[in-house]
């Protein structure tokens, strides 16, 4: 590497460097306006509609302090990730288990794709009728919103998997399941993340409006319980609790993502 | 050289539905018959869309046929149900197929290891092999790199010796130095050749240039364009060991070629 090289990678890096930080100064600016907007606007419609985003946030460093706030947050963790957990298995089981039966699965896919019109709320009342009101009734909503855009994902995935590098595969001697855990499952990764990325906020979603509903711990019921008594504070401040435990978890699945799909090639123009 | 035949085919037929219900099926191979001997290097050469792949596919059974018998040491291969094919019979059939169709979620040396992996023979032994095999085809230096990351040409390679390094009996190789440029393409059929010495396989090697074919071959056959059947059968009478770059001075070669090329339309 010639003297010149050097330093033109140098200038190079230096110039990457000075647009991440423009980025993150950016980002940083939007959230002061956007703080300063609902400042503006709270002040203007009145704190029983719009709560103060200062003691908004006081009331979250207080109820952070007081353990009350974790307590919530770890119900609604525990929901949504064992939910999302059910969820998952069985849209990624179900997948592999009729590649194996083609007939049943051309008997079946019409009403496993009719069926994910039914709007799944609208199951709640049957799910407190049949489970009760523990943790059952939010885990059977949480399980079944996650289920369908990981299903479909992955039943799509399979469906497009490169013949040839089946056909290869068995040429070489591979079992099965050898295909199915080689080939198979790293072709529908990418469909497969994807999918995550939109059930994980559905998931805490579908556990907020759960807890609504039944019991006295979660995020969600700390929101309805704050509004019932007329505290907008404590509502707003577990509306923005509930968002940052999303984009928490979606970073670790981000993370996730980027270690399991390494080997994708990636766009070096997209990388500020 | 001669002896029995390791592999024989018999009568094949393969037509693909037309596009939609009334069209007429297209017959892409009707009634072709050859037989390869243990240890022979067989050319076949013919016009694009002539059905080669398709042959080669039905050979190694990841396609059915629609007639006729592929048979392997005097074995019958039932090929003409999906459901009892075998592809690669055993790890006996070897193929190189004319797409690359390596892992792209494998690093080339785990590519080139895929088979001995899935075979349950990955061993000091082989590593050493796949080693050898990557310095061969000049692939040092990228074992770890993914697929899009390297050329054409080094991916046609790594595909290569991911089916030389396993050793199957028989190789089927669909036009593997097709995308190559003059220079390496005359560095791998040389490197071919010398691996091929050593071992002996019996090689079914698929091209349209007239001249790999002669250069290559102990035999080459010629199709037709489709439905594909065979119209030359030539005995190639260059001696080996063979100087692939300079073959076309080789005073037999010049009668070859004009034999084939009239052959091949
Ligand atoms: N799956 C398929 N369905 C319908 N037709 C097919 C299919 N595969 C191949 N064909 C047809 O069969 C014929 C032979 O195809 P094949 O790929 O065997 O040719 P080839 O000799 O290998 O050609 P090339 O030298 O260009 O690779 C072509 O006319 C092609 O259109
Ligand atoms: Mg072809």
């Amino acid at each position: 590497m010639t003297a010149q090289d050097t330093a033109l990678d140098l200038s190079e890096a230096s110039s990457i460097k000075w647009r991440r930080y423009g980025v993150i100064i950016g980002r940083v600016l939007l959230i002061g306006l956007l703080f300063v907007l609902w400042k503006l606007g709270a002040d203007a419609v009145g704190p029983i509609y719009v709560a103060d985003p200062i003691k908004v946030i006081q009331r979250i460093i207080t109820d952070t302090q007081s353990g009350l706030l974790l307590k919530h947050i770890y119900a609604t963790l525990r929901i949504s990730t064992i939910g999302f957990a059910i969820g998952c298995a069985f849209g990624i089981a179900l997948p592999f288990v009729l590649r194996l039966v083609p007939r049943i699965t051309a008997a079946v896919e019409p009403y496993i794709m009719a069926s994910v019109g039914i709007p799944k709320y609208a199951l709640i009342p049957l799910f407190i009728l049949y489970f009760g009101i523990d943790d059952a009734p939010k885990l059977w909503l949480v399980g079944l919103l996650v289920f369908y855009p990981i299903f479909i994902a992955v039943f799509a995935g399979i469906r497009n998997v490169d013949r040839r590098l089946i056909n290869m595969a068995r040429i070489v001697g591979a079992s099965e399941s050898r295909i199915a855990r080689e080939v198979i499952w790293y072709s529908l990764t990418p469909f497969f993340f994807a999918a995550l990325k939109i059930s994980l906020p559905r998931a805490v979603s579908a556990a907020i409006i759960g807890e609504f509903l039944v019991g006295n711990e979660g995020i969600g019921y700390f929101i309805e319980n704050s509004r019932q008594s007329f505290d907008t504070v404590g509502a707003f401040a577990g509306i923005l609790v509930a968002t940052a435990l999303v984009l928490v978890l979606n970073s670790v699945l981000d993370k996730i993502d980027h270690r399991v799909n390494a080997w994708r090639p990636k766009e070096r123009s997209m990388e500020i | 050289m001669s002896g029995q035949p390791l592999l024989e085919v018999r009568g094949l037929d393969k037509r693909f539905a037309g596009r939609s219900g009334r069209d007429t099926a297209l017959w892409v191979i009707k009634d072709l018959s050859f037989s390869v001997p243990d240890g022979e290097f067989l050319t076949i050469i013919g016009p694009s869309g002539s059905g080669k792949t398709t042959l080669l596919n039905m050979i190694a059974q990841i396609d059915v046929a629609n007639g006729g018998e592929v048979r392997f040491q005097s074995k019958s291969a039932p090929i003409n149900d999906p459901k009892s094919l075998n592809p690669g019979l055993n790890c006996q059939i070897g193929y190189v197929t004319q797409e690359d169709n390596l892992l792209p979620w494998r690093t080339t040396l785990q590519n080139v290891l895929f088979p001995l992996e899935v075979q349950g023979r990955l061993d000091a032994e082989g590593r050493a092999r796949a080693d050898m095999l990557m310095r061969t085809v000049g692939l040092a230096g990228f074992e770890g790199h993914y697929p899009h990351e390297l050329s054409g040409g080094m991916r046609k390679r790594a595909s290569l010796i991911r089916t030389l390094v396993y050793d199957p009996p028989v190789i089927l190789m669909d036009e593997p130095f097709g995308a190559l440029d003059a220079q390496t393409r005359a560095q791998l059929q040389e490197d071919l050749l010398r691996l091929w010495n050593l071992g002996r396989k019996t090689i079914v090697f698929v091209t349209h240039d007239i001249t790999e074919a002669i250069a290559l071959g102990d035999r080459t056959l010629v199709l037709s364009r489709a439905p594909a059947k065979i119209v030359g059968d030539h005995p190639i009478t260059i001696p080996r060991p063979r100087d692939i770059r300079g073959i076309m001075t080789h005073p037999d070669f010049a009668a070859l070629y004009q034999r084939i090329r009239e052959q091949v339309q």
